[in-house]
Order: C-alpha cells, then sequence, then structure tokens
C-alpha cells in the first residue's frame, strides 16, 4: 500500500468496463466488468460489483460476483455477499457473510497426509 | 490417563490404534490395537479382535483378545472369543464362551 | 450385556475424545460432540459438533451439525449449521454449510457452499432494496434438512409463508421441504446475534473437556445407573448389528 490516494466510486456511480489504477479504492456504487488494483479495493456495503477483481488487498461488505485475485489477503465481511472464485495467501469470511465460490490458498498439510 | 473415550452413543467401524488409554463407552466394530489398557465399560459393546497391553471389560466383547499383560473381565461382561494373556481374571457374574491360553513368555 | 438401555446409560459423559496417539480409521457415527486430537481417516458421521484440536488430523468426509477446525482436515465437510476453520484450522476438501466461517490465519482450498442463498444470488440481478428489509433473521439461513450426503442446490421453493417456527435453529428439521428458504435470500447484513449457536460466533468456545469416567473398578456397576439422556438412534442400530455379527479368527 504505497500510496496514499484514495479514490472513491461513490454511491450514484455506475461504471461497465475495465477499471485499473495504483492507488486504494473504495467502492460505493456500482462496477461492471474487471478491475485491476495494485493496492487496496473495498467494496462498501452499498457497493455492488460484477467483475473479475485483481488486487492486493480486497474488503467486501458490499456484494461482489467474478472471480478474485488477491496479491495478500480477502476480507468477506460480515455483511458480504460474494460469489466467485477466490485465490489468495489469506482469505476471512466472517460470520454472517455469503459466500459461494471456491477458495485458493496456500495449505500446509502434515507430511503424512 | 486415559484420554481417549469413545462415547456411549459413537459407533466405530474400522480400526482404532495408538499409544494410550481408550474408554469403550459406545461400539467399536473391527479391530483394536493398543500399546497400553483398553476398558470396555458397561455401555461398551466391541465386535472386534483386540490387541493390546491390558484390558478391562465389564461390558460386550466379540473377537479375539491379545493382551502382553493382563485380561480381566468383571461382573456382568459378555465376552465370547480365545483370550491369550498371561494373566487372566475372570470374576463371579462374568459370562465368557472361549478359549483361555496364558502361556505366554511376556511377563 | 449392554441394552439400549444401559447405551444411553453412561452417556452422562457427552463427549467422545480421540486422544491424540489414537488413530481410527474406518466409519465413525454418534450423537454427541467428539473431539479428535489424535487422527480420524475414513467417514465421519455426528448429529452434533465435531471439534478438530490443533493436533487434530481428520482425513475423511464430515457429516456433522457444526464443525470447528483448528487441527487439519482433509475431506468434505457437510454441516447442517457451521463451519468454523480457526486461526490454526488448516483444511483441504469443500465445505457445505449455511454459515462458514474463516478466520484470519486459516487456510483454506476448497469450495464454499452456503447453500440457499445460491438461488437469487447474483447481486447484479437484484434491486438494491432487499438486504435490508428483513429486520430479524428468523428464516435466514434456516437449519437445513440433514441430508448432507446428497444435497442438490435446492431449488427455490415457492415461497411459503408460514415462518419456521423457532428463532434459533439447533436441529436439523427432517422435512425435505426447507422451512421458507425464499426470504431467506434478503438477509439482513448486520452482524446478527445468532441466538441458535451459543458462542460460536464470537468466541468458538469449544464445549468443556470431557470428563473423564473413572474407569477401573465400579465401572460395572455404573452401568446399571441409567437415565436415558440422549437418544440413541444409532445405538441402537448399533445394538442390533453387534448382535448379529461374530467375527471370525
Amino acid at each position: 500500500m504505497a500510496t496514499g490516494e484514495t479514490g472513491i466510486i461513490g454511491k450514484g456511480i455506475v461504471i461497465k468496463g475495465n477499471l485499473t489504477g495504483g492507488g486504494d479504492l473504495v467502492i460505493e456504487g456500482r462496477v461492471e466488468g474487471q478491475i485491476a488494483l495494485k493496492n487496496h479495493l473495498t467494496i462498501e456495503g452499498t457497493g455492488k460489483v460484477q467483475a473479475d477483481i485483481r488486487a492486493e488487498e480486497l474488503t467486501i461488505n458490499g456484494e461482489a460476483s467474478g472471480n478474485i485475485d488477491a496479491s495478500s489477503r480477502v476480507a468477506i465481511n460480515a455483511s458480504a455477499k460474494v460469489a466467485g472464485d477466490i485465490k489468495a495467501p489469506r482469505v476471512v469470511i466472517e460470520d454472517g457473510a455469503v459466500f459461494n465460490g471456491s477458495i485458493e490458498m496456500d495449505v500446509r498439510l502434515p507430511d503424512d497426509i | 490417563m486415559a484420554n481417549t473415550v469413545i462415547g456411549s452413543s459413537i459407533v466405530i467401524d474400522g480400526e482404532i490404534s495408538g499409544d494410550e488409554d481408550l474408554v469403550i463407552q459406545g461400539t467399536v466394530k473391527g479391530k483394536i490395537s493398543l500399546k497400553e489398557s483398553l476398558y470396555v465399560e458397561g455401555s461398551g459393546v466391541v465386535e472386534a479382535d483386540i490387541e493390546t497391553q491390558n484390558v478391562e471389560i465389564a461390558g460386550r466383547v466379540t473377537g479375539n483378545i491379545v493382551a502382553s499383560d493382563k485380561v480381566e473381565l468383571k461382573t456382568d461382561c459378555r465376552v465370547v472369543g480365545d483370550i491369550k494373556a498371561p494373566r487372566i481374571l475372570i470374576a463371579d457374574g462374568a459370562s465368557f464362551k472361549g478359549n483361555v491360553d496364558m502361556d505366554m513368555k511376556e511377563r | 450385556m449392554a441394552t439400549a438401555k444401559e447405551l444411553s446409560a453412561s452417556s452422562n459423559v457427552d463427549n467422545t475424545v480421540v486422544g491424540p496417539s489414537i488413530l481410527i480409521s474406518g466409519r465413525l457415527t454418534g450423537d454427541e460432540d467428539l473431539t479428535v486430537r489424535g487422527r480420524v481417516e475414513g467417514e465421519l458421521t455426528l448429529s452434533r459438533t465435531l471439534i478438530v484440536e490443533p493436533s487434530g488430523v481428520v482425513k475423511a468426509n464430515v457429516a456433522v451439525k457444526n464443525a470447528i477446525v483448528s487441527g487439519v482436515v482433509v475431506g468434505n465437510i457437510n454441516a447442517t449449521e457451521s463451519v468454523e476453520l480457526t486461526r490454526e484450522g488448516r483444511m483441504v476438501g469443500d465445505i457445505r454449510a449455511p454459515r462458514v466461517i474463516i478466520v484470519d490465519g486459516a487456510s483454506f482450498r476448497g469450495r464454499v457452499d452456503m447453500g440457499d442463498v445460491e438461488p437469487g444470488r447474483l447481486p447484479a440481478e437484484r434491486p438494491a432494496v432487499v438486504r435490508p428489509t428483513a429486520v430479524t433473521r428468523p428464516t435466514a439461513t434456516p437449519a437445513r434438512p440433514a441430508l448432507p450426503s446428497a444435497r442438490p442446490m435446492p431449488p427455490p421453493p415457492p415461497s411459503r409463508p408460514t415462518p419456521p417456527p423457532p428463532p434459533s435453529r439447533p436441529t436439523p428439521p427432517p422435512p425435505p421441504a426447507r422451512p421458507s428458504a425464499p426470504p431467506a435470500v434478503s438477509r439482513p447484513s448486520a452482524p446478527i446475534t445468532r441466538p441458535g449457536l451459543g458462542g460460536l460466533g464470537s468466541k468458538p468456545l469449544p464445549p468443556p473437556p470431557p470428563t473423564r469416567v473413572e474407569r477401573a473398578e465400579p465401572q460395572a456397576e455404573q452401568a446399571g445407573s441409567a437415565e436415558p439422556p440422549t437418544p440413541v438412534l444409532v445405538g441402537a442400530g448399533a445394538k442390533k448389528k453387534v448382535v448379529v455379527k461374530k467375527k471370525t479368527r
């Protein structure tokens, strides 16, 4: 999370298409398409995203559908509804969250399994 | 210090092995091999061949028992099968059907 | 001579523990909580809670009401209520449960299926209003029928006006029709206190450690003092089988 800049896509905004960038981004509105961010993406409770997402870190309070690839962490908070496949080293699903899809983390198993 | 307990509602169909005491209150079918002691409590039902150091049976066992130390059949137990162990105790009231073999070198 | 009565006799110790050095391979079923500190392989079916402690390894397909995983699970878990992977939990396999919690630190690879929300799921297809409408959430994540084995994605049943009776969702209701699923889609999003789940949500407190039974002398007599607390479904079935079979040598 290098930059201090945070972009916001407000409640009334609908974006269809690709979204790329270097700073942090907060989505309160609606995005359809693809998102590729270098830093932290937050989907707020009012936010709805229908997109494949690439980011370093992703926090979801709203709704997201699409595949997620995060280089550091994905947090699906209690109010979130998420459908899609997630790939990230750390994934957190809070109680109350709704998630359907697959999760791929690195699982270190004992040798004898 | 037995820290393994198979509770009364549990049914295991398969094998149990381990290095610690085992208490069976439920049902086990298959095979049991332990390095320590086995306790089949009153509610316990074992339908398995048993290999262990000690066994105490108050419940029901069907199967052959080989113990390196001792087999104890307590009152009200019901055991069907052959027993092989250097020491065998059968309490008054126990019911047992099978062969006893105490001819074992270990002791 | 264990009778069905006796079977439930000693169930005052309502917790089964598989100690650290123990390996059970095969099929394990039961109506009580099970704590695994050792290893269980094969198939595990419980009408209650499975607790896999940090030293525990479960390599099995699991069907339970609740599962709390702090150790290792390789295999699929079907839970009628909830599955929680704690900080130390590691799991490879698929999870099917209305509530799934993955805590930071846990690692997991596999699918998550929270079921009933699926049909209306795609956010884009739904108007924004839905979520906050339902205030209490009696019907959200209804306890689903305990048919973990074959549980096709339940089709959204036609809207069913009758609200499910108790807000708590204790035992999975047997009827195949899921109690009023459709309204469940609109599930209030705030972190909700869930009555049904005693504490699980916030702080997974594993049930108290099993009080060990004294296992030596008194047990023969013990068996007699029977109060029948648990319905001995499995026990009864078990009983039957036992009588029938005799292992040959």
